[in-house]
């Protein structure tokens, strides 16, 4: 029996009994919206389901706080901007927001789809690969090095950065905590480091720009840097990693789907906000209880941790007709993959057009992938990275 | 038609703009812009289409 048919027979999920399989999480979804849409877990804190309690709290920063207490990852300061609260927050997006609207983003088209083949040309001629390493992994975290004007010698020293502070090999809570917070000390002296040389020696990137900044007349400080680049290297690698994994995995296990997109790549962009709908890679996002308010029938109080999460209201009927059904042309897609509210991903444009170009190019040059025989993709929990995708395609003649 | 966005609501999803820009536009922080809020009949559905696709409903159309 599998575990969903298991838990639909009892009508209510017991506390702290929350098991999600981060394959196939849209069934718990369901029945967390149906039977708990407030559910107390040990783990993951309050979950919060339904669609319209989501975009609630998504709305009300001023309830629903994204503050240092909403989640521990190794930071000794709050991360800029996710972690600062309005009305001081809109000063920093005043300052990000441009760099990363669609019409700055869409100058790195040309080098992302350049990158995009050159990783598919490492492995095209063998007619399989592991995705997640071959791909899903190296083309964001690329793309943020050259953004950021690091070396691209660095990445494996990166890799290491984010994976310790997002998912410690370790299910101790105390070690859990020391490999993040020790992880955090070598990320602030890393940038730390590098700003040093960039005030030395100016350069043409993103980190200078942040020395020579001007925010209501004022430099930001060497910490307000710091702040950013800590948040910039845990929020840019991992979800566009596990989000181009996540819609690779769905297509390669629904060819009829992966063929429409290979007759008409026009769909692609429709494609990609519906798997994000659908897939919803960064399933939630954490917030803490502001104040004490009453949510859905119940009492939330003031401290207690929340996971807003984004996935379930993403396939909630109340929000979106016929959810069940993966549609690239749902004429009205309000997802909040990207979450809402004040804090929207910043990033949000940069994912959408790295995910546009990686399906373009591998729907041009490997059409008929699929996932080898006699494996199956393996999914982490969180974030839902698809770290083992194992891809056989007829290679070119 | 006429078509307004509630600047307060907008955080700048930028779907608006991205699949209407006949009707939509950017500022800077890529926010939405509505240079003219009288829709003429050939773009009603294109203004419809931005509003349907706003996860903030920050988007509101008159008819």
């Amino acid at each position: 029996m599998s575990e969903v048919e298991s838990v639909s027979e009892t009508p209510e999920m017991p506390t702290g009994q929350f098991d999600l399989d981060p394959a196939k999480p849209q069934a718990i979804y369901d029945m967390l919206r149906e039977h708990s849409p407030i559910l107390r877990t040990e783990l993951g804190g309050t979950m919060i389901a339904r669609h319209e309690d989501v975009e609630f709290a998504l709305r009300h920063a001023e309830l629903f706080s994204s503050d240092m207490d909403a989640i521990s990852i190794g930071n000794v300061r709050p991360l800029i901007p996710l972690q600062i609260n309005p009305p001081e927050h809109v000063k920093y997006r005043r300052l990000l927001d441009p760099l990363f609207a669609p019409k700055q983003v869409a100058l790195l088209e040309n080098d992302v789809r350049k990158l995009s083949n050159q990783l598919i040309d490492d492995f095209i001629d063998t007619g399989e690969c592991e995705f997640n390493s071959a791909f899903a992994i190296p083309l964001p975290c690329t793309v943020f090095l050259r953004l950021l004007g690091l070396p691209l010698e660095d990445l494996d020293l990166f890799l290491k950065f984010k994976d310790n502070i997002i998912r410690p090999e370790t299910r101790e809570p105390t070690e859990y905590e020391r490999i993040q917070a020790e992880t955090g000390q070598e990320i602030y002296a890393y940038f730390d480091k590098v700003l040093d040389e960039r005030e030395q020696q100016p350069r043409d990137d993103m980190l200078t720009g942040f020395l020579e900044a001007d925010v209501d007349g004022n430099r930001l400080s060497r910490e307000d840097i710091l702040d950013i680049c800590y948040l910039f290297l845990l929020a840019g690698l991992d979800t566009v990693t596990a989000s181009v994994g996540c819609m690779v995995s769905y297509l390669a296990q629904h060819p009829e789907q992966r063929q429409r997109l290979v007759d008409d790549p026009s769909q692609i962009p429709g494609a990609v906000e519906e798997l994000l709908r659908w897939e919803t890679p960064v399933p939630g996002v954490p917030r803490v209880v502001a104040e004490d308010v009453d949510l859905c029938g119940e009492h939330l109080e003031a401290g207690e941790r929340i996971t807003v999460l984004l996935g379930s209201a993403n396939i909630d009927e109340r929000g979106f007709p016929q959810p069940d059904n993966v549609d690239f042309e749902r004429p009205a897609n309000r997802h909040l993959a990207f979450g809402g509210g004040v804090h929207r991903c910043l990033g949000s444009h940069l994912a959408r057009l790295e995910l546009r170009v990686a399906l373009e190019q591998l729907h041009e040059r490997i059409p008929d992938y699929s996932i080898k025989p006699g494996e199956e993709p393996k999914y982490t929990m969180g974030i839902r990275a698809v770290d083992y995708l194992p891809l056989v395609f007829t290679p070119p003649s | 038609m006429k078509v307004r966005v509630d600047s307060d609501l907008c955080v700048g999803h930028g779907r608006c703009y991205v699949l209407a820009d006949d009707v939509f536009e950017a500022d800077d922080r890529g926010h939405c812009l509505i240079p003219n809020e009288d829709v003429p009949p050939e773009l009603e559905d294109k203004a419809r289409v931005g509003e349907q696709n706003c996860p903030e409903h920050a988007i509101s159309i008159e008819e």
